[in-house]
């Protein structure tokens, strides 16, 4: 049995338990690596534009995806027990639901908070107005990747290693900024990326890492690279920094920093663990060196987060966090840090979480790396 | 075309002072002012995100690569953009706009709500693009207007206002030059053997090399009959004889184009029909042309074959900052085509025997005709 058919027939187990006649999750049409994918979790299709899913107590299911044209390559793909392709989400959704036989006072959605609100109201007034939301539910259904989710991820941080050592070997002064981050997106997609969530950028003192540009790399340049291809719709991400020429002493020195908190983090996330310990296993490295002030935006976002489309759990790594973590969780632990003397330095892995703390999927942790100018 | 959305847009948008200088923007707002003066709008609230912020880089040159953005345009004061990003991102984000107040949104009542505090008496606030708005965010800024402020919808009275203005026009032609390359570059590889997926990154990192802000392609893996995301499976081709298909949309400098692209090995009768009801469509698009006039004209001259099935019913729609500007050519349209205007018009037809094949033009609407801007490349492959 798939994952899709596991977390379906929880899914049925679940408006048993809560007396509901249907489930009806939608998606806006975004490859989101922030946010859970409701319909692709229960689907295993991301379509191209809106969509939903219909999961009934007998456990039928519907996909319902737009445009029209998609529901072909939709059918293929899909889980659920039927697929249907329209322009019109909201009409063929009550259509849909009238098949089902769900009254809409006994039905739960999931992921309209996420929809424009023009389409939001037009499907709320599809599902008769009455319906309660678990915008939860998806995210902790899928929460745990399964072993096929896992290995999509391992291979996802695969293609953002090989994608990496491509770009060490593209660098070189004159190069414009996206030149070389077409160099680095169109190999990763060779690679079998279907997506990334890429950043990068290069200075000779970085506030933060940002979209590539018309700057021209020079000599002493610090290039920054969060590099987060999705595979089979895992997303995996590595955060890392080049610099052109010889690494000064202090670059060294400092980077060495980050690279003790990404220590930190890693033996601190066992299962059990609250993201706030986590966090403030690694701020404390920060705060060893002399920089527990910069431990805050904007010298820094987050020490990591869930990756999205399938859960975005366990959350952003932050010190209000009190999400504990559990084994099997997959996300990215980055201590990334801004630091007077260098600017701006990034140093991340994927890791899942095991009971001796959170491995790294990469094969190759962080460095400070150089190029020949 | 409707394409996938990435999750995140990677190339770069810092305001190019020379293409578009700040003058350009007094005009802009000049128009919007006019707007609040007449509707007595006491400010206008510019919303867009990653998938539609025509409207928002319109009128502060900001392009919404991630989550939201929102412009805050008072009729007296100081306009503020709020953006759904971290103060660590708010340097690189003031770079893309020439407002110069620029905060973040995360933090929703220090960020809104003292700009809000500045705005003298009472009264109706325009919106555009609030039904792109979650319902959360919506409910937020509810809060915050009170029962002091009401909202208006502006959409409609800023579109009747926006026209296309000389430098997005020339901006425009230079994001067609960029996917008339790209569309070169996807046919190549086709042509010599290699599979369609290789062809359509081949044409991506085309456009991704001359500055493309952002690309999306479709592709054929059933000889132009349906059409898919990239997949990165990388099949090889199955049939050497049969013809390709696939869908290129770049963005250059904020303004979109695209193409279709279809290849064939031999003559066949759905190309000479997708071709001549491509003839048509250029003939006719004019001012005063009506829209659905031009769709039945076109269709009559795709028969015996029905418009193919991915054009969703439309020969064409408006284009330039958002991939879907409206003004759809289809059977119940209602509009007829005005001088400023840039359409994308598509065409074509499927045949079981010979395949899909589908073109495209973009064209600029002028005060007595028509500017073409491209064509799709020729599809004779040998």
């Amino acid at each position: 049995m798939g994952v899709q058919q596991v977390r379906l027939s929880e899914t049925v187990r679940y408006l048993g338990d809560e007396a509901l006649d249907g489930l009806v999750a939608v998606n806006y049409g975004h490859n989101s690596f922030l946010e859970s994918h409701a319909v692709f979790v229960l689907s295993g299709v991301r379509p191209i534009g809106e969509s939903a899913v219909v999961v009934d107590l007998s456990g039928a299911s519907t996909l319902i995806v737009t445009p029209a044209w998609d529901a072909e390559r939709a059918t293929k793909l899909s889980h659920t027990s039927k697929t249907v392709g329209t322009d019109d989400l909201p009409g063929t959704l009550a259509t849909v639901l009238g098949e089902h036989r769900i009254d809409g006072r006994k039905l739960v959605s999931v992921g309209l908070s996420t929809l424009a609100q023009g389409l939001a109201k037009r499907i709320e007034a599809a599902l008769g107005g009455n319906s309660r939301a678990n915008e939860l539910f998806i995210r902790q259904l899928a929460r745990i990747r399964s072993p096929e989710e896992l290995a999509a991820s391992q291979r996802a941080t695969a293609i953002a290693e090989q994608g990496y050592a491509h770009m060490l070997t593209c660098v070189r002064p004159g190069l414009h900024e996206y030149e070389l981050a077409a160099e680095l997106y169109c190999e990763m997609k060779r690679l079998g990326a279907e997506d990334n969530f890429l950043l990068m950028s290069a200075s000779q003192h970085n506030l933060a890492v940002r979209a590539a540009g018309g700057r021209v790399l020079d000599v002493g340049d610090i290039i920054l690279s969060e590099i987060t291809p999705c595979y089979q719709g895992q997303f995996a991400q590595i955060c890392r920094t080049t610099v052109i020429g010889k690494p000064t002493p202090v670059m060294h020195e400092k980077y060495a920093i980050l690279q003790a908190a990404m220590r930190a983090g890693q033996k601190a996330a066992v299962p059990g663990a609250s993201m706030r310990a986590v966090t403030a296993a690694m701020d404390d490295c920060f705060r060893a060196s002399g920089y527990g002030d910069y431990c805050r935006p904007p010298y820094m976002r987050v020490r990591g987060h869930g990756l999205g489309i399938t859960s975005d759990l366990p959350g952003d790594l932050t010190a209000e966090s009190d999400t504990r973590l559990e084994q099997g969780m997959v996300f990215v632990m980055h201590p990334n840090q801004y630091i007077p003397e260098t600017g701006y330095l990034m140093c991340g892995e994927p890791v899942v979480i095991t009971p001796d703390g959170a491995k790294a999927l990469s094969a190759r942790v962080a460095e400070l790396d150089s190029v020949a100018a | 075309m409707r394409t996938v959305q990435p999750c995140i847009v990677i190339g770069s948008y810092v305001w190019d002072q020379d293409r578009v200088p700040r003058d350009e923007f007094q005009i802009r707002i000049a128009e919007l002012n006019r707007l609040m003066d007449a509707n007595g709008w006491k400010a206008v609230l510019v919303y867009g995100d990653a998938a539609e912020h025509s409207a928002l880089a319109w009128f502060s040159g900001f392009t919404t690569r991630l989550r939201w953005g929102m412009a805050l345009i008072p009729r007296q004061g100081e306009p503020r953009l709020l953006i759904s990003m971290s103060s660590r991102d708010v340097p690189a984000m003031k770079l893309m706009t020439w407002i110069p107040d620029v905060v973040s949104g995360w933090s929703w009542d220090s960020a809104f709500d003292p700009w809000l505090a500045k705005l003298e008496g009472d009264g109706p606030i325009g919106s555009i693009g609030f039904e792109l708005m979650r319902p959360p965010l919506f409910a937020s800024l509810q809060k915050s207007l009170g029962n002091r402020f009401s909202l208006q919808a502006a959409d409609e009275a800023v579109a009747a206002v926006r026209s296309t203005r000389p430098r997005e026009l020339s901006q425009i032609r230079a994001a067609s030059r960029l996917v008339q390359a790209a569309g070169a570059a996807f046919v190549e590889p086709w042509r010599l053997g290699k599979d369609i997926e290789t062809s359509a990154l081949a044409a991506e990192r085309t456009a991704r090399m001359m500055a493309a802000q952002d690309v999306r392609t479709l592709i054929s893996f059933d000889g132009g009959r349906t059409l898919s995301p990239f997949r990165g499976a990388f099949e090889p081709q199955a049939d050497r004889q049969s013809g390709m298909a696939g869908y290129i949309a770049v963005k250059h400098m904020g303004y979109w184009a695209d193409l279709f692209v279809t290849g064939t090995r031999r003559a066949s009768e759905v190309e000479q029909r997708t071709q001549a009801s491509l003839r048509t469509l250029l003939d006719l698009a004019k001012p005063g042309a009506v829209a659905a006039e031009l769709y039945a004209k076109a269709t009559v001259a795709l028969a015996p074959y029905s418009l193919h099935p991915v054009l969703s019913g439309s020969v064409g729609r408006r284009i330039g900052l958002s991939l879907n500007e409206g003004g759809e050519i289809r059977s119940d349209s209602g509009h007829a085509l005005k001088p400023g205007e840039i359409y994308s018009l598509a065409t074509g037809g499927y045949d079981p025997q010979a395949g899909g094949a589908l073109t495209s033009a973009m064209l600029a609407i002028t005060a007595t005709g028509s500017e073409l801007l491209h064509l799709s490349p020729a599809s004779k492959l040998q």
